[in-house]
């Protein structure tokens, strides 16, 4: 068997048994990635040399210090795969776009920098849409990425790459980011593990920005304890992000099995109440897609959990709400591309860039602000109560993560808003600063189906540890597609 | 809610406070934007008299780097050299940035 195909902690426990080597994990990574990148396409850079000299010293801190050296460095030769939008001082960073082709950062993300800090080696930059503007990675300017279950169909976006990555098996994790469903649509997509913190709680610095106030950068893994010991180690406040939680961070990890509840007793499956959502099963169901949602609810219920129905605002209100300050805050973003200090001139913006650009100026524009971007603003607000009154009544909230199935290729332009139709139930968590996470549940006509648990800001320890629970009785997330 | 629908004339103004280039993409674009801006009508649904806007969701107010030596001089070692902040520029001068010109005579303005 083939390396790649190790979770995290399985890596983990195999590099510190002495069962095998970081440079046989790392090149059996990217063996993969040279048998099968060329029918899936993932990858707009891929960083080959330096990955095997880091497995080398890796192996050779491994090999003096023994388990010990994973104390101060938990991710000690594991190989990764990024996001092109997290700057990597010395590697290109383009976020997808022609407009910063060529660019070389000479700065680190904190992500990278706190991943490189910890001992992980980074395989190479992954596609995206073209500054994370889409729901299907199609957006990007120089690859369309496969799924790797099927390859007449998209992976889902904008961490597209990313997720085609895991699945593929091509890197033991991945680093994406979202907005607004850009890790959980295509980890449902792709039938893997995808975990969107609260905002401010994985730092914004480095990473190319869609919209300021929403932005998370996040994990997409094989298993939930997998993103729950990324979460470790990317979690936490940045003096470089004034955005950046102080809350304190968590022992993901270890919490999955020994979690202190609010009242101070262990967690106990049992005791959790899940909220579901009227507003967020009454849709359109692609067929198969809601019964997979139901099963899974069902294993929640035979596994002790209360399953609570709840209201929620029409999710279709968040769209609107989205789709405003989404196109503003890019407007505002996307003015520093002058061309001038660093990539390349604004004529190389693609067609969806030009058209968030210039939607967020008219809605940021005299005259037009109080009836588009402060009435959205508000909505946000009562989005942001809603969830708060639900929470009340809740640990957590259960539905579907996107309510149809990885579409065709073309698909997205039919639509002036596909992304944020598509995206519609990760949108009003999002909008509200929520953290979420999709778990696969299953497979409808072969392709993988995902499930989404959200929590209050700061509450990823419970989300985990619930998405957990349902990965320790179920085998979906272990399914891998034929390349 | 504002006006329900873009003109072509709108898209140019707009394209060009943006420094877009829509050149014979403007009908698209009219036709875009107006589909958007009807399609987020949804909001008008919902009442927002006596509510505050939600700018940013963490509450955190007025957050500055600490004062400490260290920050000063190097920003948390993320302050670049000058070479380093130049190693993308296609055209330097003198060791800065070269732009295009700011100001242009007025005669020139069409």
């Amino acid at each position: 068997m083939s390396l790649s195909k190790l979770t995290l902690i399985e890596s983990l426990d195999g590099l510190k048994a002495g069962k095998f080597t970081s440079l046989e994990l790392t090149k059996d990574c990217l063996d993969q990635i040279e048998s099968y990148d060329e029918k899936i396409k993932i990858f707009i850079t891929v960083t080959k040399d330096l990955a095997i000299k880091q497995a080398k010293e890796a192996d050779i801190i491994i090999s003096k210090e023994g388990e010990k050296a994973f104390l101060k460095k938990p991710l000690l030769g594991i190989p990764y795969v990024c996001k092109d939008n997290f700057s990597t001082k010395g590697i290109q960073t383009t976020a997808g776009s022609n407009i910063l082709k060529g660019y070389i950062p000479p700065f680190e993300s904190t992500v990278t920098k706190k991943l490189k800090e910890a001992g992980a080696i980074l395989l190479g930059k992954t596609n995206m849409d073209a500054f994370a503007h889409g729901s299907t990675t199609e957006n990007s300017d120089f690859l369309k990425t496969k799924n790797p279950w099927n390859v007449n169909k998209v992976p889902g976006g904008s961490s597209g790459g990313s997720a085609a990555a895991v699945a593929s098996d091509m890197c033991i994790f991945a680093i994406g980011s979202e907005t607004a469903g850009s890790i959980r649509l295509p980890a449902s997509w792709c039938g893997v593990t995808g975990l969107k913190p609260s905002y401010g709680r994985v730092s914004r610095y480095g990473v190319a920005a869609m919209a300021s106030s929403t932005d998370s950068p996040g994990v997409l893994s094989k298993t939930v304890e997998d993103s729950a010991y990324v979460l470790n180690i990317i979690a936490g406040r940045d003096s470089n992000d004034a955005t950046s939680s102080h809350l304190p961070v968590d022992n993901y990890f270890s919490d999955l099995n020994d979690l202190k509840t609010k009242d101070k007793t262990k967690f106990d499956i049992k005791k959790l109440k899940i909220g579901k959502p009227k507003s967020y099963f009454n849709l359109e169901f692609e067929k198969g897609v809601e019964e997979k949602i139901e099963e899974a609810i069902e294993a929640y219920k035979k596994l002790g959990v209360k399953i609570i129905e709840i209201d929620l605002l029409n999710p279709k209100y968040s769209i609107a709400v989205y789709t405003i300050l989404q196109r503003s805050e890019v407007s505002s973003n996307l003015g520093r591309y002058d061309g001038i200090r660093y990539g390349n001139d604004r004529t190389n913006f693609g067609f969806e860039a030009k058209k968030r650009v210039m939607l967020g100026t008219y809605t940021l524009s005299s005259g037009y602000y109080d009836a588009y971007y402060s009435k959205a603003q508000k909505v946000r607000t009562v989005i942001v109560e809603d969830f708060k009154k639900a929470f009340s009544k809740v640990d957590l909230i259960i539905g579907p993560t996107v309510p149809c199935l990885a579409m065709n290729f073309g698909e997205s332009e039919k639509s002036s808003m596909f992304g944020e139709l598509i995206d519609v139930l990760a949108e009003p968590s999002s909008i509200a600063g929520l953290c979420g996470i999709n778990v696969p549940c299953g497979f409808v006509n072969n392709l993988p189906v995902g499930f989404q648990l959200m929590g209050e800001m700061g509450k990823e320890s419970l989300m985990l540890s619930a998405a957990d629970k349902y990965q320790q009785v179920t085998n979906y997330h272990k399914e891998r597609p034929k390349l | 809610m504002g006006m329900l629908s873009l003109s072509v004339e709108e898209v140019k103004k707009i394209a060009k406070l943006s420094k877009m280039d829509v050149h014979g993409e403007e009908e698209k674009f009219a036709e875009l934007f107006t589909d958007t801006l009807i399609k987020i009508q949804d909001l008008n649904e919902i009442d927002t008299k006596n509510i505050s806007e939600t700018f940013q969701v963490t509450g955190l107010t007025n957050i500055f780097q600490e004062n400490s030596k260290e920050n000063i001089n190097s920003l948390n070692g993320n302050s670049l050299t000058k070479e380093e902040a130049l190693s993308n520029s296609k055209e330097t001068t003198k060791g800065l940035f070269t732009t295009k010109g700011v100001f242009i005579k007025e005669e020139d303005v069409s």
